[in-house]
């Protein structure tokens, strides 16, 4: 799986780059602003593309925000398959990346990954990363045995 | 200060020497030519499995990072980094778009490595041995982005030995005695291509520790410390080449396939499994050479850095997959230890024949059946892509297939001179 992305500064759309949320998560890697999603953020976010445009939506439900969605960040692509999310009428995104972190390991991430848009009670957008078993390379590298559903692309 | 190589060559009046090309970092380099993203930041390429640092930028070697170090060891020392898979179909295109443009600016290049060339450097009238190296190097970064650093000397030895001090992106041509002294002073004998550990430690006790020392010792000490080898480095470090520039690949006296096995195994099947994929390979470039081999090897090394070997002798040359696994499957119950976990194994075959005038057998009956599906493996594999049909012997290896990085590797790229 992952447990952060990060995508620079400059793919974020103007208006976007200005919003707090987004600055405060601003890093420098290689004199190039970057701006990082973790998990473990006290406000986890993840951008979305959705209806057009890039959001920034609730990535989980790690701190337990919504009493009837899964209290994690990620769902595995099978699950999804198997229609297990069927009654909270999910929808597929995408989620823009350049780097993917798991374990410390920051790798690189040509667009993105799979994600699952669902809407809390109170109707708020909800992302789980969409996950599959590891490649033998991911596990080796990473030594996770899960992997997030990249966009276009195995690694 | 100048060599001729030929002949013909020492009726030019045009100065010449030597120079040598190598890319800065090339893996790491090449991955930033189609992925500017990259540029400025520490990134390290990852090796198939994705376990070890097989190439790292200038970035992450700041940081302490060394090349062959597991990830986990890199991470800690960068945790900025960032990894990427290697791809050598990739790094073989841009190097063979390289070897391009050094063949337009010299007459004379050897495709020694996948990121290094020596050549013939024959300034143009009115242009020094300095701004052919420094003309070179802004050529190959404005053409391909791919930095480099070139180096110029009188032999090929000391042309690397300057490219190599060089880095990165240097472009330096040392032509005088004075200069070549002072840059051999500086650098212990190890830097010299050649020159490991053992040897070094065999030329210490004799108060050779710098290539200065080395240039400077007495020829047939060198000789006896180091055989002829070390002979042939003392004359090129001396400034008289030993060795030529081959502007094409000599032919082959051996061919080999293997490599890492990946995970360690001490299963039989699994290991014969190698055996099958890796003589697969084998037959691919024993068709491309045109050649059939009268002897094989099977080495395989062991995690506990024992090694076994078998050894076959073929009563004719042949390149049929059902003879030669017939005569490795003996060399592999010679070669393989019990409880041992094997992690690399590698098939040689040598006493190569030419396909066309290979002797043949009165014994060895053809095969006009196994010729035939031979036949249509390979032209499956040529239109579907390569692996596309392959033995059921490699079944256990599954995992290695499914991962299409593995179906091309670093000795794949052809026609360079070294490994």
């Amino acid at each position: 799986m992952s447990v952060g992305v990060a995508l620079a500064l400059s793919d974020l759309p103007v208006v976007m780059q200005r919003h707090p949320e987004i600055i405060r998560r601003i890093y420098e890697r290689g004199g190039e602003p970057e701006v990082r999603f973790m998990y473990d953020d006290r406000q986890p976010v993840l951008p979305v593309w959705k209806d057009g445009g890039l959001d920034l939506v609730w990535w989980g439900n790690a701190r337990g925000r919504s009493r009837c969605l899964p209290r994690t960040g990620w769902t595995w692509k099978s699950t999804v398959e198997q229609g297990g999310w069927g009654g909270s009428t999910p929808g597929l995104v995408r989620i823009p990346a350049a780097l993917g972190l798991e374990k410390g390991i920051w790798y690189r991430v040509r667009q993105g990954m799979h994600g699952l848009l669902v809407a809390d009670e109170q109707g708020r957008d909800t992302v789980y990363m969409i996950c599959e078993p590891s490649s033998h390379y991911y596990q080796v590298m990473t030594r996770s045995n899960r992997m997030p559903a990249l966009l276009d692309e195995q690694i | 200060m100048v060599q001729a190589y030929t002949i013909l060559d020492r009726m030019y009046t045009r100065p010449r020497a030597v120079g040598h090309l190598d890319a800065d970092c090339f893996y790491v380099s090449a991955e930033r030519v189609r992925d500017p993203f990259l540029k400025g930041k520490a990134v390290g390429v990852l090796g198939n499995q994705g376990a070890c640092v097989i190439a790292k930028s200038y970035e992450m070697k700041a940081a302490g990072v060394k090349t062959g170090e597991p990830i986990w060891e890199a991470v800690q020392k960068c945790p900025e980094g960032i990894y990427i898979k290697r791809d050598f179909h990739w790094y073989e295109a841009l190097s063979k778009s390289m070897l391009e443009v050094m063949r337009r600016l010299s007459g004379h290049v050897e495709y020694y490595s996948i990121d290094e060339f020596f050549f013939v450097a024959e300034p143009r009238p009115g242009q020094s041995f300095q701004d052919l190296a420094m003309s070179m190097r802004d050529t190959i970064l404005a053409e391909l982005d791919v930095p480099v650093t070139v180096g110029i000397a009188r032999s090929r030895t000391l042309a690397k030995l300057i490219s190599d001090s060089a880095k990165p992106f240097g472009a330096k041509a040392v032509l005088t005695k004075d200069d070549e002294e002072s840059l051999l002073a500086a650098l212990p004998v190890t830097e010299i291509s050649g020159v490991a550990k053992r040897r070094a430690n065999r030329l210490l006790p004799w108060g050779i520790a710098s290539c200065l020392d080395l240039a400077r010792a007495d020829r047939a000490l060198v000789r006896k410390l180091l055989t002829s080898t070390g002979e042939a480095l003392w004359w090129e470090l001396n400034g008289e080449p030993s060795g030529v520039i081959h502007s094409e690949r000599p032919r082959h006296k051996a061919l080999s396939r293997g490599g890492s096995l990946g995970e360690s195994t001490d299963d039989p099947y699994r290991l014969h499994a190698w055996l099958v994929r890796n003589l697969e390979r084998l037959i691919e470039e024993l068709h491309y050479h045109k050649v059939m081999p009268g002897k094989l090897t099977l080495w395989v090394g062991y995690r506990d850095g024992e090694s076994g070997e078998g050894h076959a002798r073929l009563a004719v040359p042949t390149d049929r997959f059902d003879l030669l696994l017939e005569s490795l499957r003996p060399c592999l119950r010679q070669a393989w230890r019990r409880g041992h976990l094997a992690s690399r194994m590698h098939l040689i075959a040598e006493d190569l024949a030419d396909s066309h005038s290979a002797q043949i057998s009165l014994f060895e009956p053809s095969s006009p059946r196994a010729d035939a599906l031979a036949q249509v493996k390979t032209q499956i594999n040529q239109r579907i892509g390569r692996f596309a049909v392959r033995s059921g012997a490699t079944l256990p290896l599954t995992d290695i297939y499914t991962d299409g990085a593995n179906n091309y590797d670093i000795c794949d790229v052809r026609g360079k001179i070294c490994f």
